[in-house]
């Protein structure tokens, strides 16, 4: 892999690189192993990949007027590396600020001592979209609201930053152990050479999570993978899920509440469930509680799980929690329910409500990136430095004709891992989302889904939004 | 299992039977192109529309006319047959239905299934019948007939006998006995609409069933209609038998056990024993061959909708089982 030219910009942090151009310590053997490859051997590499993943149809789908068009996510085959250092340090920030976020659910949909003590305003928790009055005075086995996370960090000069936390439905982890499969076969030598941590049994460990939310302990429950079907864009992960865990993939349509349980339709009669790992909104799971247009839900499914009669993974009204306001408070709530500061820092965010942050926010629009507090995947956001005056005119607007709706923080350089790109290396943008499971205690796979903004100079790394994917591979000690 | 599941599963055994099916006549079909009268391609081209139900475009085919007009028509016919996207039973159709059923359902079969019938598809999705006709249009049926006779097989060797198996297998053999019957009913047809009993129009049938080796085994070179008729209802031996598919039927819808929508499974299970009798015992005279192959049709239709109020669509009410 022919390196020269490579861009190394040292205002951005490079993952392979140091300021003066060697490779850090343990991207050294990587850097010399692919140097060792020609652009030819690489490129005919990364098309075997991306075959692999067209034959075993790891796929997304689009549906359009005609035929479903069925897309691949392109992933990049120069894997990036954590050293075991970086990634404990990860782990305990991980695994604490999960434990925060629990403590918070359980407490705003209950004595809301958080909001009483002052630490979170009451509108920020109570105005938010996602807050679901329904689940006041419900609780959860263990306190697991979020028994799967799947958190967005990103690494500047100044460390990793937690860009989002995704309580709801996160998806991404199928590609987490579907680009180590290919990628380490291509790499074998080397990647025997790393002695790489496992991520392939993560199937296993979600399995034991859901395990513990079991109604009553039940030691062998029924667990089911609710989906919303095969028109959404996750169904490939949902499949390969349930195969791993084991599970029965049902559809709303599969299930039905009777007396107060939840039972499936199978080939011997109505069985019935005791855990469903869901992975349709909370808007859609319902029709009795929340919208009453949903096809994909159950009726009566909300009322079966305030009995404790059924877990639901994650529980309904985490949303609260990742609201883009809410999360501006992550760091107090872990001071605040744990007593401890914070081991993964936050992104300086400006709430708009604040008449001193939207001030901060509209004088300052082209150094900022500008977000909708309910949106996700990358949707509607502004992002200043790359916006026209016309755009970030227009989006001033919007932002005071309601300022609680927005959010802004400012530009990160995020940090840039070497990529293969025709046939040499160039350095883009990547950021990762580990996934991070919590039954009774928390676990997380030593592995994240490493994303890619493939485009050159882009910072936006959703794969709706041409972003693609690498392997990433945490060191042993 | 789930119903939906097993539902699914059914279905692919069902659509790649069919798929498969349409392959091992169109093969022999084009095959006739080359040196066979009009006549017998004419035949040959009413029995396969007849046996689907569906019209040829653009109307019947005219008996008089000339080479070139009936290799155009067979284009035209190989090509409505074979990758026409309106046409829901068209080769092309059948095998997305199938790898649709198979990707949505992939956590129940093996991942060697998936990957096989997911090749295939690739394959076959970017063609098209201007593809196949300039090379050679029977070496694209013959190898997606291997391609999915390599899925069988597969399935054979790797995946868990649990229900779904046997979903799949009753999708298959449902599938296929409803289809030879329609072929046999559609060969009486066309047979009685001509004046004087061609030997090869017989002949091309058995072939169309792998059974003409079979034949001169059991009987002799002189193909005749009754003794072709016999071999294709009644042998035990020959695979493609109706009684044959009819008996692997009867056991996997035997060993799928009680059903919870009420009387319907019980229902299925006598309803198949029956059909398997009336083959084995009951296969008559010469005259009522016709009137008993309609009879086993509307049975094998009827079975359908007994299996699936058994397994699938039943009442919920007291079918609690834990």
């Amino acid at each position: 892999m022919n390196f020269d030219g490579y861009d190394l910009d040292t205002a951005v942090y490079d993952e392979m690189f140091l300021s003066d151009g060697t490779p850090r310590a343990h991207c050294q053997a990587l850097h010399d192993a692919l140097r060792r490859l020609s652009g030819d051997e690489l490129c005919s590499m990364q098309e075997r990949i991306t075959r692999s993943f067209s034959n075993e149809g790891i796929t997304f789908t689009v549906y359009g007027d005609d035929e479903a068009d069925e897309r691949i996510i392109p992933i990049d085959c120069v894997p990036r590396i954590l050293s075991g250092v970086e990634w404990r340090r990860l782990e305990s920030g991980l695994t604490q600020r999960i434990g925060a976020l629990n403590r918070f659910l359980e407490d705003v949909y209950g004595e809301a001592r958080i909001v009483a003590d002052g630490v979170i305003p009451t509108d920020v928790v109570r105005g938010c979209a996602q807050y679901r009055i329904e689940m006041r005075g419900v609780s959860v086995p263990h306190g697991t609201w979020v028994a799967v996370c799947g958190t967005d960090l990103v690494r500047t000069h100044d460390g990793f930053q937690v860009l989002e936390d995704n309580l709801r439905v996160p998806s991404g982890v199928s590609y987490m152990i579907a680009n180590r499969k290919v990628v380490k076969r291509s790499l074998r030598r080397l990647y025997r050479s790393y002695r790489v941590r496992e991520v392939e049994h993560y199937g296993t460990v979600l399995r034991e999570t859901l395990r513990d939310l079991a109604p009553g302990g039940r030691s062998d429950p029924c667990i089911v993978l609710l989906t919303p079907g095969v028109y959404n864009s996750a169904f490939y992960e949902h499949v390969f899920l349930a195969q791993e865990i084991g599970a029965e993939l049902v559809e709303g349509r599969d299930l039905l509440v009777s007396d107060g349980f939840v039972y499936m339709r199978t080939t011997a009669g109505l069985r019935r469930v005791d855990v469903i790992y869901r992975r349709v909104d909370d808007d859609f799971l319902d029709p009795l509680v929340f919208r009453p247009d949903s096809l994909l839900g159950v009726p009566g499914l909300l009322h079966a799980f305030k009995l404790g009669r059924v877990a639901l993974a994650n529980a309904p009204g985490t949303g609260v929690a990742d609201d883009k306001s809410v999360y501006a408070y992550v760091p107090d709530m872990i001071r605040y329910y744990l007593a401890e500061e914070p081991i993964l820092a936050n992104v300086e965010t400006h709430l708009c409500r604040r008449p001193e942050d939207l001030e901060y926010t509209l004088d300052n629009l082209e150094n900022l990136v500008v977000k909708r507090v309910g949106e996700s995947g990358g949707y509607g956001m502004l992002v200043g430095p790359h916006a026209t005056p016309e755009e970030r005119a227009a989006y001033a607007e919007e932002i005071r004709a309601d300022p609680s709706d927005f959010i802004s923080q400012p530009v990160l350089a995020l940090s840039r891992a070497p990529c293969l790109v025709e046939g040499r290396a160039e350095p883009r943008h990547v950021d990762l989302r580990p996934f991070v499971l919590h039954g009774r205690e928390t676990r997380i796979v030593p592995g994240a889904f490493c994303r890619v903004a493939l485009r050159r100079g882009s910072l936006v790394v959703n794969s709706s939004q041409g972003g693609g994917g690498k392997d990433l591979w945490v060191l042993g000690d | 299992m789930l119903s939906r599941s097993a539902q699914g599963l059914y279905w692919m055994g069902r659509y790649l039977e069919r798929a498969e099916h349409l392959c091992r006549l169109l093969r022999l079909q084009v095959e006739t192109l080359v040196d066979r009268p009009i006549r017998e391609i004419h035949f040959g081209w009413n029995r396969i529309y007849d046996s689907l139900g569906r019209r040829p475009p653009g109307g019947d085919l005219d008996v008089g006319a000339s080479d070139d007009y009936t290799l155009a028509d067979s284009y035209t016919l190989a090509g409505d047959l074979t990758f026409e996207r309106t046409n829901s039973d068209s080769i092309r159709n059948c095998f997305a239905a199938g790898r649709e059923n198979a990707r949505q359902m992939r956590h129940c079969i093996s991942a060697e299934m998936w990957t096989c019938l997911n090749l295939a598809w690739l394959r076959i999705r970017e063609l098209d019948i201007e593809d196949i006709w300039k090379v050679s249009p029977e070496s694209f049926y013959a190898r997606t007939t291997q391609e999915i006779d390599t899925f069988i097989g597969v399935a054979e060797a790797t995946m868990y006998r649990d229900e779904g198996w046997r979903f799949m297998r009753i999708g298959r053999f449902t599938e296929r006995s409803q289809l030879l019957v329609a072929l046999l009913l559609a060969q009486l047809a066309a047979v009685r609409a001509q004046d004087e009993a061609i030997g090869a129009d017989w002949t091309s049938l058995l072939r169309a069933c792998h059974a003409f080796d079979a034949y001169k085994r059991s009987y002799s070179v002189e193909v005749r209609p009754e003794r072709v008729l016999d071999l294709l209802v009644t042998d035990p031996l020959l695979p493609s038998s109706l009684c044959r598919s009819l008996d692997t039927l009867a056991s996997e819808v035997a060993a799928i056990g009680p059903s919870p929508g009420s009387h319907a499974g019980a229902e299925a299970e006598r309803l198949v024993g029956r059909l398997c009798t009336v083959v084995r015992s009951e296969w008559p005279g010469r005259g009522e061959r016709a009137a008993l192959l309609a009879q086993v049709r509307a049975h094998c239709l009827k079975l359908h909708d007994l299996v699936n109020a058994a397994y699938v669509d039943y009442d919920v009410e007291d079918s609690i089982v834990r």
